[in-house]
């Protein structure tokens, strides 16, 4: 795969989490409890927003968690930090459960290619807390304009394309795509001034 | 101009899925082309787009989901040191009857035939919406309907599949019966019928309904000496008492477990029983 010729400099110390990552390769238990413990609840938050049933959400979150604990050897946290790599995985299955993608057709498609989705954090980012890091981005996100944060929430949470939430909004495409563009550019400006 | 610049606005559409399919497809024609810079702003964008999971609001995991995941990893722990054990994940995505395979064909046919048909609407629509603004909402609302048409046939795949699963439990001769008597209450028996590859199905008719919002729940008792009950799934029966359940991924291999019994728990279920069995049946 051509993302594999891509490795980004590591310049930052091996991160506990990856550690933790690193001890499920030897069927480490304790090491998967506690990675359970520290992001059950961000993971199961994002999938209840998205799939809006607890009992549909609890499978998709024990999915991700087996998955992590099957597959932990895929991940490299060389290409990349291990939390976002694990909300962009329980964003995808939400949202094939959400589409009510059914078990053979998640077969059909190439699924391992998302555990090797390279998320690489920019050098502003420093480790916060879940809480902290919580409330800085809702901060920034509330901060635009209703029909802008509508736009990216249609986009993240219900997994619409441009052109599909120009429908929903009965909005020109050109100010859709403005819209979403825009605010993702300043939740990274904000971001980055606020470290 | 460089080839970069034209996709520099697309990094943050993509790794947000939000991408319409010939933008998505230009931008990953040029990421294959192994272009670093391209590559390494997709992934910067990844990180960024992931930050809106903290947009959700706040909510907890259940007890349950936690006593069931980590069974089931101690469990395949236990079986990584010892012998090799086939998982419930292999075991569901191992052959299928020609039956429900010709019916998947059938609809994978239809699925192909929407999209060739839709695809070909689409490049219509595109030229003409390079001449005005207008004929650009019409693709939007195209594409709109065309995504409507794929998720009504998702929906009817996945009812499909549901039902022939269950089909298949009931009526495979190869499925286990299971009959649960009540334990010291005045209540018909339930049946469970259990299939290797296709799961639990559980059936209960006229069953008293449990007091305040509590619920039923089905337990699997493994064989292993000192194994503890693994929770398996929750129901309330209809105003009538009845109820039809199906669990598709047992947590445990049907010839690793002794018995099933169910238990009365309150709302959301238990990691572990609290109550005494009210039903219990032995695998024959």
């Amino acid at each position: 795969m051509f993302l594999a010729a891509f490795s980004p400099k590591d310049d930052r110390k091996a991160s506990p989490d990856a550690a933790l990552v690193r001890l499920l390769l030897q069927n480490d238990v304790a090491a998967f409890e506690k990675l359970y413990d520290k992001y059950s609840r961000i993971v199961y938050s994002l999938v209840l927003r998205i799939v809006q049933q607890s009992g549909p959400a609890e499978e998709v979150v024990q999915d991700v968690f087996l998955q992590l604990w099957r597959n932990s050897a895929q991940y490299d946290a060389a290409r990349g930090p291990f939390v976002p790599w694990l909300l962009t995985l329980a964003r995808n299955r939400a949202l094939d459960t959400l589409r009510l993608k059914s078990e053979r057709q998640r077969r059909l498609e190439n699924q391992t290619d998302e555990l090797f989705s390279v998320v690489v954090a920019p050098q502003y980012e420093k480790e916060l807390d879940e809480k902290r890091r919580a409330e800085r981005v809702r901060s920034l996100v509330g901060e635009l304009n209703p029909q802008q944060k509508r736009a990216i929430e249609l986009a993240y949470f219900q997994g619409l394309s441009h052109s599909e939430i120009a429908a929903e909004l009965k909005e020109p495409l050109g100010t859709v795509k403005s819209w979403i563009r825009n605010g993702l550019i300043r939740l990274k400006e904000g971001l980055r001034t606020a470290t | 101009m460089t080839n970069c610049d034209q996709f520099r606005e697309m990094y943050e559409a993509y790794a947000l899925g939000a991408l319409d399919p010939p933008e998505r497809t230009a931008l990953e024609a040029h990421l294959a082309t192994g272009c670093a810079e391209c590559a390494k702003s997709v992934a910067e964008a990844r990180w960024l787009v992931s930050q809106l999971a903290y947009l959700a609001p706040e909510a907890a995991t259940s007890d349950m989901l936690k006593g069931r995941l980590m069974q089931a990893v101690r469990s395949e722990a236990k079986s990584k040191s010892s012998s090799p054990v086939v998982t419930a994940a292999s075991t569901t995505s191992s052959g299928i009857p020609y039956w429900l395979s010709a019916g998947i064909a059938a609809l994978l046919l239809l699925t192909l035939y929407f999209a060739w048909d839709a695809h070909r609407l689409r490049d219509e629509l595109r030229a003409a919406n390079e001449r005005n603004q207008r004929t650009e909402q019409l693709v939007a609302s195209a594409e709109g309907e065309y995504a409507a048409t794929q998720r009504k046939l998702a929906v009817m795949e996945e009812q499909m599949a549901k039902m022939h699963r269950e089909n298949a439990i009931l009526t495979d001769p190869a499925s286990v019966k299971i009959m649960l008597a009540a334990q010291k209450i005045r209540a018909p028996q339930m049946v469970a019928m259990w299939h290797a590859k296709y799961g639990i199905v559980l059936t209960g008719q006229k069953v008293p309904m449990p007091s305040g919002n509590r619920v039923l729940q089905l337990w699997l008792i493994p064989k292993a000496p000192g194994g503890k009950p693994m929770p398996a799934m929750t129901v309330r029966p209809d105003a009538n008492g009845n109820f039809v359940i199906l669990v598709a991924n047992p947590p445990v291999a049907g010839s690793d477990t002794k018995a099933l019994a169910i238990t009365e728990e309150p709302a959301g279920g238990s990691s572990a029983p609290t109550t005494a069995p009210k039903w219990v049946g032995a695998m024959t």
